[in-house]
């Protein structure tokens, strides 16, 4: 027998999936005090650690940045200083930032250990943040520059950058800090929830976009939908839209964004600007040799030249200074600074600000106009904006660099207005006294690390520029940490931007070939962010650092591309070659095949200094197709992804710009002559989440994508380190188990760390009816056993400083005091009050008692007010039992206050219930039926009882096929006691699955179709159709009939309306609308219509006057000598002296006396009818009814 | 009845002003005040009295614990 069974366990592939079941529990116990033994699930979040680092690096963005932002003057307008008219100078720059780690505040002297690690944040529901300090320097008039440090608040610090404790932690040390062994950071805590900045795709920097867009034509008269975009970045990755405009005309003029403003500069104005030319240089840098016959281009460039003349700027001198003086007031630059410095320093901020050269600057441009008119004359196609090939991703630790980049230089703005507003307001001013300099810094904001906490905690982004985004919300999103799945899939998560969701085209949502290998095509959510909420598939990076390309330009020239600097180029070299947006020089396009393919060959194999990760953008000439050329990129935040080079087999990185270009294999047999490239694996196109979907090939896509949503919401194990958490929600399931099928991916991930689900034995059968329409019946022994039990957990906070408004504590936890004096009936009603609640709250700190059970209205924990004894209780909200789990006493920052808040961890049970979901991996969801006893259930030869019972028809519309093959492995597997590769396009037509797991299944002495016969449970009779039994992965979802159900027969209702109020939380009703009542009425139930719409809703009995047809009229008479009635007032004539001697007067309340007005009746209407009548009346509409009979 | 600010009762009972209210004042709140909690970072057991400041005495950690309560604690298992 072992025989047999070796045969069947080689076939299993390379015994990759393996249980390892002793080596996970030796490493659970003793976790590694070396490194992690999952660096994949570090690379994950890689994109977010490596953009923080890169931008609080030494020489790093933010460094970069503030050399950037440079200095800013201000005046104090005093006659000491002649020289210039404007008094004395005040110069200030930042010189230098200082960035702490999370540490205690000075103000403490006791505490043994100064750091703060994230875990404290968490459970104390602060903010894991360090000091931030800037460096700022001034200097009056010419002297000598003056430091002055400045604290800037704190600042909050992403979790394992290079500000993080525990940053390069192992594991084991790790777990000493009450983390995760397998901590990857990558997010920010904020108030105690782990908040990350979501990835978001932006335009692909310093490559000019030729662009179609019919909001381009609503700029102004003549101009028309085409244009050129470039997305400038600098290297401290705050970047500058450039936009080229064609007009109707011909020509062409430069818009730019400044300040959230829109301003147009004709383009000739900026060529002029940027280099001493000439109109001839200027003409043949656009019109190329092999062009001039191309009257169509020349026309327009003669037109282009010929326009500006209007202008009457020849030199360059005087273009600057005619752009320094109009743009002067935009760019707030000093007075003293002349008009040509201006015009620099626009072109500088303003004019494709990634390049420093203004010889640079201008060819690009002319590249652009060029671009431009090939467009406009249908050389060339408008370049897909919504293809990955022309987007990049902005890293969350990038936006927040230019975030702050934008606070410091707001900064030294608000120190001028300071200095300004100390000026207007008749302070005495005296840049040269250190003291007024330190007061007037003391009245300005200095602020910044609370802004960004905002940022973060909110996810608004507050900016006077809106740093070029199309968006200025939803920018933070909360990293959840439900289940594994769902945490790690916060990290991977790339969102298009919400301002794209509110298009009513779906172009942008739409999957194109271009994001293969790049986005994962399955992992995206149905409904409204579908297509727009993308995944990384798992294999995909992103750069976070700019290569050494300092030998690329040389090394290009050497291999036949001619100098851009060098004019003029020859005919044939049309191409431009181009490295990050700068024009190295031009080429024929034979010779531009011939430089992509060396410089791959060369990054490859490391020679020649080009680096690996440089992305070699070939676009061969085509009729009509994308401007070609070749690109070279080699900046931040470019998606690039390893692929097998086949020249050298060695790996390569390709982005998405170039791979439109390539030739790359999916599988080694399906190399063709032309492939330059092969897949390491056709699995690394797909996420995380979704290589987790077992033999996903076998299923229709849309279940995958199902899997994908629904491996989110299971209930599973969120965590280790659950007992140091304080999240708002958790759950967990008790008894999740490893499962026999998976992928080695999941043991990649370490995910056995994090299970998900149990493995249960399945069987495809309509069995008792309780399976109809997606329901699943449990095994009511499997449930007793703990199948699918789970538990929730809710952290509530009890903040006594958020009820009382004074800073020093008035209110403390514990029982007040009855009032001094009080007499003995009060006493008594104090003791009873303690006795009442003595169940769940300890008699001696008014806290709950850890383990005790609480109901709804029970108090948490009693308070009392210090000055006058009053005691308050926090009591529990929740509707469902729960259990006191933990009680946390939670000191200030500083830890020299009495407890005033408390952190109190309640665990609700939540074992299986009817209507509660459960799903495969299969996107094959239902919900619990029945638990059906365990005799009554059908049992298999070998005397297997299911677990789970489904029904047949879930299958044939569904195609799950998937689930099938995972039944028979998952089968074969318990019975070979292996675990099952269920990685994807595994199986061929030649390789059956079937045939694979079969000959398993056989071996072990089952049917070899996976199928068996079996006995019904009731009558113990064989059923006459064998029944598909196997082990399938099922997980239990979070949705569950108690967080759900909604049911009453009376209860609140709305005060306006008498209606039943809506909504779960407030004890409402269902609303009957109107599609419901038309379905009534179609089914002849009127009766039930009037129950639902009035007797159970707002059924009202009033009166009614039949005379003249008025709710609103009618008023009970005061009690006189007969019996208090309802009479209508407007019928009733006021009674006479006459009348009141006759009998039949009635009076009202204030005593008037009338008669008449007896017609008066009860009717039943709906109550909302008499509001309406109350609305009609108010604007003087009148409603009659007419009562009858 | 003036009332002086709150002086919280001390386990010695040395503080006069606690002595001298009306007896049953504070209804029949034991006169014992410290409470016994757990340190989050060291894991020592931490003695603390009302007016205390919530930090560990060993590490001064401002995390404590509620100790699970000694009371005996019964659910219907069901």
């Amino acid at each position: 027998m072992p025989s047999t069974k070796k045969s069947v366990v080689s076939r299993s592939s390379a015994g990759q999936a393996v249980f390892d079941t002793i080596a996970r529990e030796k490493r659970f116990r003793n976790p590694p005090a070396d490194k992690t033994a999952f660096p994949a699930l570090n690379e994950a979040v890689r994109p977010h650690v490596d953009s923080w680092n890169a931008v609080f690096r030494e020489g790093g963005c933010l460094h970069q940045a503030i050399a950037d932002i440079g200095e800013r003057t201000v005046f104090d307008r005093l006659d000491g200083n002649a020289e210039t008219g404007y008094g004395n100078k005040l110069t200030v720059r930042i010189a230098n930032y200082y960035l702490g780690k999370s540490m205690l505040s000075s103000r403490d002297k006791t505490a043994m250990k100064r750091e703060i690690y994230p875990a404290e944040c968490r459970e104390r529901h602060s903010s894991y943040r360090g000091q931030l300090q800037l460096e700022l320097q001034y200097k009056v008039n010419n002297g000598d520059w003056q430091k002055e440090y400045r604290d800037c608040g704190l600042l909050p610090l992403m979790v394992m950058g290079n500000r993080c404790h525990l940053e390069s932690m192992s594991p084991r040390s790790l777990v000493d800090h009450k983390e995760e062994s397998e901590e990857i950071g990558g997010y920010f805590i904020v108030s105690g929830n782990e908040k990350l900045v979501r990835m978001l795709i932006v335009n692909r920097r310093n490559y000019a976009m030729a662009v179609i867009r019919s909001s381009y034509a609503k700029r102004g008269p003549s101009y028309t939908n085409m244009g050129v975009q470039i997305r400038c970045v600098r290297p401290d990755q705050s970047c500058m839209t450039n936009v080229i405009h064609y007009l109707s005309d011909g020509n062409i003029t430069f818009r730019f964004s400044w300040r959230k403003r829109e301003y147009l500069v004709p383009v000739m104005m900026i060529l002029k600007a940027l280099v001493d030319t000439n109109d001839r240089e200027i003409y043949e840098g656009i019109v190329g040799l092999d062009q001039r016959e191309d009257t169509f281009l020349t026309d327009r460039v003669e037109l282009l030249l010929r326009t500006y003349k209007a202008y009457n700027l020849y030199s360059r001198h005087e273009t600057l200074a005619y752009l320094g003086d109009k743009f002067r007031i935009v760019m707030q630059v000093s007075p003293d600074v002349s008009d040509v410095e201006v015009g620099k320093l626009f072109l500088k901020r303003i004019v494709l600000v990634y390049l420093n050269d203004d010889g640079d600057k201008q060819r690009q441009l002319l590249f652009m106009i060029k671009k431009l008119y090939s467009l406009v004359a249908g050389t060339c196609a408008a370049d897909n904006v919504d293809a990955a090939q022309h987007h990049e991703v902005l890293l969350g630790g990038f936006l927040y660099g230019q975030i702050l980049k934008e606070k410091f230089e707001e900064y030294l703005l608000n120190i001028r207005s300071q200095v300004r507003s100390d000026l207007m307001g008749g302070a005495k001013v005296e840049f040269g006294s250190p003291q007024y300099i330190r007061k007037m810094l003391g009245k300005v904001n200095e602020r910044i690390g609370e802004s960004l906490h905002y940022f973060l905690s909110t996810g608004n982004l507050s900016s006077p520029s809106g740093l070029d985004l199309q968006q200025t919300t939803g920018f933070t999103v909360v990293a959840e940490k439900l289940n594994f799945y769902r945490y790690i899939s916060h990290f991977r998560m790339v969102h298009r931007g919400s301002f794209f969701a509110q298009l009513k085209t779906t172009t942008v949502r739409k999957l194109l070939p271009e994001s293969w290998g790049f986005l994962c095509p399955v992992h995206t959510p149905d409904g409204s962010p579908c297509g727009l909420l993308n995944h990384l598939a798992h294999k995909c990076r992103i750069a976070t650092i700019t290569s050494d390309t300092s030998q690329v330009g040389p090394l290009v020239l050497t291999l036949g591309v001619h100098s851009a600097k060098v004019l003029p180029v020859p005919t044939d070299a049309t191409l431009s070659v181009q490295l990050d947006g700068r024009i190295l020089g031009w080429c024929s396009p034979r010779d531009a095949r011939r430089v992509a393919e060396s410089l791959r060959f060369y990054k490859v194999s490391g020679t020649h200094n080009v680096p690996l990760d440089l992305e070699i953008g070939y676009v061969p000439t085509s009729n009509g197709g994308q401007y070609p050329g070749v690109y070279l990129f080699s900046q931040e935040a470019r998606m690039i992804r390893p692929v097998k080079y086949l020249p050298l087999d060695k790996e390569d990185f390709v982005g998405p710009f170039e791979q439109p270009f390539l030739n790359i294999a999916v599988t080694d047999p399906e190399i063709k002559s032309g492939d330059s490239h092969v897949e390491f694996d056709p699995t690394n196109i797909l996420s995380i989440v979704a290589n987790m979907t077992p033999f996903s090939d076998f299923n229709q896509s849309p279940r995958n994508m199902y899997q994908c949503q629904m491996g989110k919401q299971t209930m599973g194990t969120p965590g280790t380190a659950i007992r140091h958490r304080t999240d708002n929600k958790m759950y967990r399931l008790q008894t999740g188990q490893s499962p026999v099928v998976r992928a080695p991916l999941y043991n990649t991930y370490g995910l056995d760390n994090f299970p998900n689900g149990m493995n249960a034995v399945v069987a495809v059968i309509a069995y008792t009816g309780y399976d109809m329409d997606d329901a699943m019946i449990i095994n009511k022994s499997a449930h007793e056993r703990g199948f699918g039990y789970g538990t929730v957990y809710k952290t509530e906070k009890y903040d006594l400083a958020e009820k009382s408004k004074s800073k020093s504590p008035v209110l403390a936890f514990g029982w007040g005091w009855a009032a001094i004096g009080a007499d003995a009936a009060a006493l008594a009603k104090y003791k009873a009050m303690k006795d009442k609640y003595s169940e769940t709250l300890d008699d001696m700190d008014g806290l709950p008692m850890v383990g005790q059970k609480i109901v709804e209205g029970q108090p948490v924990a009693v308070y009392h007010n210090m000055g006058t004894g009053e005691t308050f209780f926090f009591k529990y909200k929740g509707s469902e039992d729960a259990y006191i789990e933990e009680v946390r006493l939670l000191g200030n920052d500083v830890g020299d206050s009495i407890c005033q808040a408390i952190s109190v961890k309640f665990r609700i049970t939540r074992s299986p219930l009817i209507g509660d979901k459960f799903s495969s991996r299969h996107g094959q969801k239902g919900v619990c039926s029945q638990k059906w006893p365990a005799v009554d259930m059908p049992f298999s030869e070998s005397g297997i009882q299911p677990d789970v019972i489904i029904n047949p028809h879930a299958f044939p519309s569904r195609m799950t096929i998937g689930m099938f093959v995972e039944s028979m492995a998952g089968k074969a597997g318990t019975l070979h006691g292996f675990a099952q590769d269920s990685t994807p396009f595994k199986f061929g037509e030649q390789h059956t699955a079937f045939d694979y797991f079969g000959e398993q299944l056989k071996s072990a002495g089952y049917n070899y179709y996976g199928n068996e016969p079996m006995y019904s449970g009731i009558t113990g009779q064989e059923f006459h159709a064998d029944i598909y039994l196997g082990v399938v992965y099922y997980q239990r979802l979070r949705h569950m009939v108690n967080d759900k159900y909604q049911v009453r027969s009376t209860g609140p209702v709305d005060s306006r309306t008498r209606q039943p109020v809506k909504g779960r939380k407030r004890m409402g009703g269902l609303r009957i609308g109107e599609m419901e009542r038309d379905s009534l009425l179609a089914h002849g139930t009127a009766f039930l219509v009037q129950d639902r719409l009035l007797n159970c809703s707002d059924y009202h009995q009033t009166w009614v006057c039949r005379g003249c047809g008025s709710f609103l009229s009618t008023t009970p008479t005061a009690a006189g000598e007969r019996r208090a009635e309802v009479r209508c007032r407007r019928c009733a004539n006021k009674a006479t002296e006459f009348d009141i001697g006759k009998k039949g007067y009635w009076e009202d309340g204030l005593g008037n006396r009338f008669i008449g007005g007896e017609d008066t009746t009860v009717v039943v209407i709906p109550y909302v009818l008499k509001y309406l009548d109350v609305e009609l009346l108010a604007m003087g509409i009148q409603m009659k009814y007419d009562v009858s009979p | 009845m003036q009332r002086e600010g709150y002086v919280p009762p001390t386990a010695g009972g040395g503080a006069g002003s606690g002595s001298t209210r009306p007896g049953g004042a504070y209804g029949d709140v034991p006169r014992q005040t410290s409470m016994k909690y757990l340190c989050a970072d060291c894991g020592k057991s931490v003695t603390l009295n009302k007016a205390d400041p919530i930090r560990c005495k060993e590490c001064g950690f401002r995390i404590l614990y509620k100790e699970r309560t000694k009371r005996m604690v019964q659910f219907e298992a069901r």
